[in-house]
């Protein structure tokens, strides 16, 4: 069936998409000390491009101070039925400012510009949210998590835009007893949402205190939403399998029940599914081993702060931030991952200090990966405050971008060698990359109903 | 109205006068000065400065523990002068406001004032 709204009809038909030739990335200056804007950078990964490996525009946000982190689409395949919908407009939170940039990428996908900005204190005023992260459509809607209320205390909640991105107000009719939110995804056909938990945001901003980890002060509950009531109606209590679970991610078939999370702190991939008879179940199927550093007293956690499924459903990769390596599981029995592929960039532990001549201040973080699963882009900041105590060299060096190769087949990686972009080069000084998308969609946005 | 005097170090020294009701985040960019902020509520330590000499009210800021207030830490988008004040601005004031924790543990007094303990004598 031929259709004129945005997306793909199926995961299968995404998979067969053309490749990506551009991607656009955002890179921050909050907290690097150079008095500038945050920026979307448009980056050519057009391997017959003259450009390609290059950033070929920079549109700056109007104000200092955002930090933008992580960003959405106004509309994904949720709408592909719908021909008055169209995948136009990226949405750009700033955690720190609370504005939303929404930036208009179709007029010109290598040069997009500023559509339209949904002023923070009136989000504030209007809905007592702080602290935007995760963005997903929502049919022809917008919502948005929040991690607090205005005043930067937890749980705050989601907020609703109409699709002129207009607030509707809070999503929600109820947060329940959770005590945290950070990332959710949704599966319209069992109508289920899973939401996770970070910290509030007057926790997390200033820096990671390790310390206030055992007073409670991050998550490790995961909560399962009737997503039609708006309403949380189960919550699995993870305990120290699940210190700060972070990303999570559905299986893109429609069908599936099959989820994963990140618990970054406890460095742990959490598994749930709904068993034969009804009920939803959890486990914990990948567990990454702590690494002594030389001359550390405590152990270093690998981190893992992201995680994403290929379009397939085959591989789930993964990130230890403070390790250094990114990692490939074959998941094709979501209870028994097994480890496919490994590649060390940068990191605490000195395994790979330069990558393709660059000296990498960070370690993978942040990754985005084609649609046909062969290429997935990986960026080396977290969040300025948590670079700043755990790699505060990224200061001078910024951030950078690379490009692992993937054997969606076979299994494996290996880092492009003719790919590197190096934002410690740009212009205004070095800046920090960090979520990438691509203009048709990608890996971590579409939703199928 | 009461006015203080603010002195930046990192800035030659250059002085300027600021009233005690008014954040000195506000306060000082009104009059040029070049300073990074965030939240502006005193919750995200974007805005941070090191206070060498002086007194402020920063009573509404949540984002210091108490290692980084005993090094002088204030957050500029709350802080209020209570006396003249010098200070350093700006990263280059922000060598002890970040540690690595698996390197630099807190103790547990050092933690942010809401659930420090008391220093064990």
């Amino acid at each position: 069936m031929e259709c004129c709204g945005p997306g793909y009809s199926s995961p299968q038909e995404a998979i067969k998409a053309p490749n990506e030739k551009l991607l656009y990335t955002i890179a921050i200056y909050t907290g690097t000390g150079i008095q500038k804007p945050d920026y979307l950078a448009t980056v050519d990964v057009d391997p017959e491009s003259p450009t390609y490996s290059q950033v070929i525009h920079r549109l700056e946000m109007p104000g200092i101070g955002d930090e933008l982190h992580h960003m959405g689409w106004n509309a994904c395949s949720s709408c592909h039925d719908d021909s008055s919908m169209s995948r136009k407009f990226l949405i750009l939170p700033g955690v720190r400012s609370n504005n939303l940039h929404i930036v208009d990428t179709a007029t010109d996908p290598r040069a997009p510009r500023l559509h339209k900005v949904v002023d923070g204190a009136e989000i504030k005023g209007k809905a007592d949210l702080s602290g935007p992260h995760t963005v997903h459509c929502l049919g022809s809607e917008i919502i948005i998590s929040f991690l607090g209320n205005a005043k930067g205390e937890a749980p705050g909640g989601y907020l609703q835009l109409d699709k002129d991105f207009n607030i509707i107000g809070r999503w929600e009719n109820s947060m329940g007893n959770i005590k945290f939110g950070y990332d959710f995804w949704y599966q319209p056909r069992h109508n289920i949402m899973v939401s996770s938990e970070w910290a509030a945001p007057n926790t997390f901003m200033p820096g990671f205190d390790l310390e206030e980890v055992g007073h409670l002060k991050y998550g490790r509950e995961l909560h399962f939403w009737d997503f039609e009531k708006k309403k949380p109606v189960e919550s699995f209590y993870l305990g120290e399998d699940g210190l700060l679970p972070l990303e999570v991610k559905f299986h893109h078939n429609p069908d599936s029940t099959h989820g994963f999370c990140g618990a970054a702190l406890s460095t742990n991939v959490i598994h749930w599914w709904k068993d034969d008879t009804g009920n939803w179940k959890w486990e914990k199927v990948i567990d990454v081993e702590n690494e002594m550093h030389p001359e550390w007293p405590i152990p270093l956690p690998g981190v893992m702060s992201a995680i994403l499924i290929s379009m397939d459903d085959k591989y789930l990769y993964l990130n230890n931030w403070l390790h250094g390596d990114m990692r490939q599981y074959d998941i094709s029995d979501p209870h028994n991952p097994v480890l496919t592929g490994q590649v060390f960039m940068g990191g605490l532990l000195g395994k790979a200090p330069k990558v393709n001549g660059v000296e990498v201040a960070g370690g993978p973080q942040m990754f985005q990966l084609s649609l046909d699963g062969k290429r997935l882009y990986v960026t080396t900041s977290l969040f300025s405050t948590w670079d700043n105590q755990f790699y505060p060299e990224i200061r001078e060096k910024g951030g950078v971008m690379v490009q692992i190769d993937c054997d969606p087949v076979n299994g494996g990686m290996k880092i492009n060698p003719d790919f590197m972009v190096n934002f410690g080069e740009e212009p205004n000084g070095p800046s920090r990359c960090h979520e990438a998308r691509y203009p048709g969609g990608d890996c971590t946005s579409d939703i199928w109903l | 109205m009461t006015k203080h005097t603010v002195t930046i170090t990192n800035r030659s020294n250059t002085k300027y006068e600021v009233d005690s009701r008014r954040p000195l985040l506000d306060a000082l960019r009104e009059q040029g000065v070049d300073l990074p902020y965030g939240c502006k509520y005193g919750g995200c330590i974007t805005c941070a400065a090191k206070l060498t000499d002086g007194k402020v009210d920063q009573k509404r800021q949540v984002a210091l523990n108490n290692r980084q207030l005993s090094f002088g830490y204030v957050i500029l988008c709350v802080a209020r002068a209570k006396s003249d004040l010098t200070l350093e601005i700006g990263v280059e004031s922000h060598d002890k406001l970040y540690r690595n924790p698996f390197l630099d543990p807190l103790k547990q007094h050092e933690l942010k004032p809401d659930i420090a303990t008391s220093e064990e004598i």
